[in-house]
């Protein structure tokens, strides 16, 4: 039984340059019934892979109000594995019925062997491990028929092997497969955090056209040892420095749909729209700056 | 250099699999250690599949405490790996785990709860199916009707157990309020779990006949055959009228 593409007053038609939300089923009936003035929503692809009941039925009656986009984070793209076309299927499946603007993945993997780890590892940055991006990113793009995103890591290794920084990988990977940019601004802090490099170098590298969303989220600090490394953990806002480095990226970028990320120990639903707030009045300073 | 799949495979192997390696030669130390860093993706990977067994199995965890139910988890994640990008599908063989889990093994009710608790999270996930046609099935010859097999609604399920295992689970919910005692030795219950209009899930507990009806028919047993274990389980089941409700209520969706 194939159903119809959600009739939508807003059609297939493109995420607003604003701030988004993650749409979680904790809020969905609050999402129904206050209406939150965000610009748009973004929902995990993997949590609608079912045949039908609540979750589906939720993102029908939600999606007749908002834009959305599809955010994947179980396609294991970077696995030496063949692509797994069960997903793929269920993936292309979503995209028909519920018309997103934007669908992304990771520059990740996350199976070996048949077996998934349901967590995103670490690809090492080598001319090999860019050619198996390229061909997968391609092969994802030709199997759906459109444009995906890929987000940077965060990243708590950096292997040995890797002759590539990751913000030159990236925008190779980008320039090679005509794929776009969700610029994790969050992971690039934890990451030049935990490793040692400058985030303004990453922002600097990237090049304006191929960013066409920016993630928000909170992170958390271990001690480890006599040291520290952050974890991205998505359950808390956005830190200070991570706004600091966000108004970096508007200014370099533009005005960018910009999704605060919270996927654990969900707040009330006015929390994530503050912080949604705190974005836009970024991005209206910025565009404001600009004119 | 390692090559892009051997790096993956032994990642997979030290990492997750906790084998003893030298995989940490492959990672930069930067002052916290390479087996340091290899552990966070260990943790992380851990505590991401156990939440999604707590996620489905929250009366179980209820029961054994977080601290066992951890235990238990990292002990199914390396017997039964996750095989899919998707964590709704996770979790499938956790009863048959727990059947055969020393440590639980006082506990003889805990796989049946768990069963119980997988059949709730597939009819949570099912596909919806309209009602069957009345008029078509009215218009099957009588002597035909005998053959008939019928398809069970998919966000429909069937299941008994010996022990008094809703009872368990309905004490076990976060808003239950009455009396939380059980007594183990009150008896089983056979249980169709299934989805209302609103997409709520309900338990209704079974008699003999209308559970053996159904479970045939599950089965993809025959009409006749359905029928006469239905009677032979509970010789004054009212056979007709049931299986009219059953029809009018969508338990039983197509017939072929």
């Amino acid at each position: 039984m194939t159903t119809k593409p959600v009739l939508s007053r807003l059609g297939p038609g493109s995420i607003p340059a604003r701030a988004g939300i993650g749409l979680r089923a904790e809020h969905y009936d609050a999402v129904l019934e206050d209406r939150p003035p965000v610009g748009w929503l973004e929902v995990h692809s993997e949590n609608y892979f079912g045949a039908g009941g609540k979750p589906l039925d939720y993102l029908e009656r939600i999606r007749a109000r908002y834009p959305l986009s599809l955010h994947g984070v179980g396609l294991s793209i970077g696995s030496t594995d063949p692509l797994n076309r069960q997903h793929l299927a269920k993936l292309k499946e979503l995209i028909r019925r519920f018309e997103p603007a934007l669908v992304s993945e990771h520059l990740s993997w996350s199976s070996v062997g048949g077996r998934y780890f349901n967590d995103l590892l670490p690809l090492p940055y080598t001319e090999e491990a860019l050619d198996h991006m390229v061909a997968r990113v391609a092969q994802v793009q030709d199997a759906l028929g459109r444009q995906i995103l890929i987000e940077n890591p965060s990243s708590y290794l950096q292997y040995v092997e890797s002759a590539i920084p990751e913000w030159e990988f990236l925008v190779e990977l980008a320039e090679r497969t005509g794929c776009g940019v969700l610029l994790d601004v969050n992971n690039i802090y934890v990451s030049a955090c935990n490793h040692g490099f400058d985030a303004t170098t990453y922002l600097q590298t990237v090049p304006r056209h191929i960013v066409r969303e920016i993630h928000l989220a909170g992170f958390t600090v271990n001690r480890v040892d006599d040291g520290e490394i952050l974890i991205d953990t998505h359950n808390q806002p956005v830190w200070p420095p991570v706004w600091a480095l966000y108004r970096q990226a508007v200014q370099r970028f533009g005005r960018i749909p910009t999704l605060i990320e919270w996927d654990t120990d969900l707040p009330e639903l006015t929390v994530l729209v503050d912080e949604a707030y705190r974005a836009d009045a970024i991005l209206e300073e910025t565009h404001a700056q600009a004119a | 250099m390692l090559r892009l799949r051997e790096l993956q495979l032994g990642f997979a192997a030290a990492v997750l699999d906790n084998i003893e390696s030298d995989f940490d030669r492959h990672v930069r130390d930067a002052g916290l250690g390479g087996a340091r860093r290899l552990r966070v993706y260990r943790n992380n990977a851990v505590l991401g599949l156990t939440g999604a067994l707590e996620a489905v199995y929250p009366v179980a965890r209820r029961v054994v405490g977080e601290g066992f139910f951890r235990y238990a988890a990292a002990q199914y994640i390396a017997y039964y790996p996750s095989r899919s990008g998707d964590l709704h599908v996770f979790g499938e063989h956790f009863p048959v785990f727990l059947q055969s889990f020393e440590p639980a093994a006082e506990l003889a009710y805990l796989p049946d709860v768990a069963r119980l608790e997988w059949a709730y999270h597939q009819v949570f996930h099912a596909a919806s199916h309209p009602l069957l046609d009345l008029a078509t099935l009215a218009q099957v010859p009588v002597e035909r009707r005998e053959t008939l097999r019928f398809q069970i609604h998919p966000a429909a399920r069937l299941l008994e157990s010996a022990f008094p295992i809703l009872r368990i689970w309905q004490i076990n919910q976060d808003d239950h309020t009455d009396d939380p005692s059980v007594d183990l030795s009150e008896g089983g219950v056979k249980l169709l779990i299934i989805r209302d209009e609103n997409l709520d899930i309900e338990f209704r507990s079974l008699e003999d006949g209308e559970f053996s009806l159904l479970s045939t028919l599950a089965a993809d047993g025959d009409f006749a055959t359905a029928c006469e274990r239905a009677m032979t389980a509970q010789p004054t089941f009212d056979l007709p009228t049931c299986f009219g409700q059953h029809v009018l209520q969508g338990t039983l969706v197509a017939f072929y």
